[in-house]
């Protein structure tokens, strides 16, 4: 459980707040997705949640833990970050050595560390690279990289930043698939993107984040229907909604994926015959 | 930790000092450098760090001029102690210590309230050859950009269970290779993006490079050159003839 509390947060040199009157409550197994134009603070708001950066003024929670109480290890063993840039954390000799850095971090033992980098190299299709250097993976294959390295320690929240960027749509329907699995096992996945069509695709409760307040936290397709908030925030609308817009009041409802427009389409013109 | 470095980073600004001719800026900076050199006494430091932290308020950077320091404190610390093991006396530990501090914060005057197109501008009007005026304008110009790297970098490995401060000194050294390598790794991938940026747009085509901006001295240049220059005299005599 994640409970932010009025969190205000300002960067140590800086003179305005990033974030303002945060309030929030993520549980077990949901599906979170966070939208907001570039500069609005999202990063900024999920570098709270394993405590890496430190209210300003207000709280976070986590598991009932307030962040300033314990080290940012402490908590990253329950809530991983997927950062935007492979560049930013590849740094070892060998695909394996990657995936099993953090779990020596968080003091494993050899046999289990041994289980999960296997686990996590077979999941994500990278058996063949183990000991190859990871800096000679493609962008897309070090992107997978680094969600593996992190799977690998089995938290309970995962939070992945921009996690379809430089990915090709073989890979972004296999990364919805992971959601949906780990959302199975009582996980919870919260996803920060500017990428609409792949975020309907997850149909998450939706948080919109825009000058570092909340402006909008519910239903993706309630928000995805309401025009002048998509405006406000610089959000355009999934195709499946744009088609439900033209064939609305047909049909009640837009359709989550393409099978669903398909079979309503398909109501449609049997009614009309 | 790396935000300290922040101090050493060009923000831009409004001040006296900072709509200076860039000449003007290194003058001052370069005299007060000479000065803390050559200066032996702690009177003598106490006179010229004064001037400096004067200049520090006047240009509005005093507070990261500060930080500049603060993050050498660890040197500062460690020249002090070395001296006095290797024996010499309080006194001269002290004003070597000093000294150090002097330089740092003399020559960060320049660098807090310059542009990198000022260096530019001014290490042109050296006629310096272009090629190293530009390989020290960029190096210049990177040094937030990696500051920033390195924020994210940590933050990753930080979120890895990477706990830098752990352990003895060895294994608090080793704990710098992850963030090290992906560090120098990142700086490698962008300087090749820039050279091949820059050479999709003809840099070094043309021989004969000229400027948009040119620099010109004006009344108020004039005038607090000649009021430094004076001050330093006043100093140089006082101090070094007349034994102050
Ligand atoms: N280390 C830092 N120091 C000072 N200011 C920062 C720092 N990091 C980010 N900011 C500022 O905080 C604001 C929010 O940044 P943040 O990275 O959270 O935005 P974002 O919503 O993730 O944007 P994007 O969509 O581009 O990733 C921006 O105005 C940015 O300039
Ligand atoms: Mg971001």
């Amino acid at each position: 459980m994640i409970e932010v509390e009025s969190l205000y947060f300002k960067y140590p040199l800086a003179n305005d707040y990033v974030l303002k009157d945060i309030n929030l409550k993520i549980g077990l197994g949901e599906v979170v997705g966070i939208m907001g134009g570039n500069g609005s603070g999202k990063t900024t708001l999920i570098k709270h949640f394993n405590g890496l950066l430190k209210p300003t003024k207000g709280f976070v929670r986590i598991f009932g833990k307030d962040t300033r109480e314990e080290s940012v290890a402490y908590f990253s063993k329950k809530v991983g970050l997927v950062f935007q840039n492979p560049g930013h954390q590849i740094f070892s000799d060998t695909v394996w050595n990657e995936i099993a850095f953090a779990l020596k971090n968080f003091g494993f033992e050899e046999e289990i560390i041994n289980k999960r980098v296997k686990w996590a190299l077979e999941f994500f299709n990278l058996t063949q690279y183990k000991d190859m250097s990871p800096l000679l993976l493609s962008g897309g294959e070090k992107k997978r990289l680094c969600l593996a390295s992190v799977l690998a320690w089995n938290p309970d929240f995962i939070i992945l930043d921009e996690p379809t960027v430089g990915q090709d749509f073989l890979q972004k329907e296999k990364l919805i698939e992971i959601i949906k699995m780990l959302i199975t096992q009582n996980k919870t996945v919260i996803v920060v993107s500017h990428d609409v069509e792949f975020i309907w695709l997850l149909q998450p409760r939706l948080i919109l984040i825009s000058n570092g307040t909340i402006v909008k936290d519910g239903d993706c397709k309630s928000i995805f229907k309401d025009n002048s908030i998509l405006e406000k925030c610089g959000i355009t609308k999934p195709q499946l909604v744009e088609l439900y817009d033209e064939l609305y009041p047909l049909i009640e409802q837009p359709p989550v994926d393409v099978i669903e427009a398909y079979s309503m389409i398909l109501k449609l013109l049997r009614g009309l015959k | 930790m790396f935000w300290l470095a922040e101090g050493l980073v060009y923000r831009r600004q409004e001040s006296i000092i900072h709509s200076l001719d860039p000449r003007v800026k290194l003058i001052i900076s370069f005299s007060l450098f000479i000065l803390s050199l050559f200066s032996s006494t702690i009177f003598e430091f106490i006179i010229l760090l004064s001037a400096i932290f004067l200049l520090g308020v006047l240009s509005k950077v005093l507070r990261r001029m500060i930080k500049t320091i603060t993050f050498s404190l660890t040197f500062v610390i460690m020249i002090f102690v070395i001296n006095l093991l290797v024996g010499y006396d309080l006194i001269f530990s002290i004003v070597i210590s000093l000294r150090f501090i002097a330089i740092i914060s003399s020559s960060s005057i320049f660098f807090l309230t310059s542009s990198p197109d000022e260096l530019d501008l001014v290490m042109r009007s050296l006629h310096l050859p272009y090629d190293l005026i530009f390989a020290f304008v960029t190096a210049v110009r990177f040094v937030p950009v990696i500051l920033l790297d390195a924020i994210q970098i940590i933050d990753s490995q930080r979120s890895r269970g990477l706990e830098i401060e752990k352990g003895n000194i060895f294994k608090r050294i080793r704990n710098y290779i992850p963030i090290l390598i992906p560090l120098i790794v990142q700086s490698i991938i962008r300087s090749e993006e820039l050279a091949e940026a820059m050479e999709s747009r003809a840099y070094g085509f043309s021989k004969k490079r000229t400027s948009y901006y040119t620099l010109h001295f004006k009344m108020k240049d004039y005038l607090i050159l000649c009021l430094h220059l004076m001050l330093v005299v006043l100093f140089i005599l006082l101090v070094y003839f007349l034994h102050l």
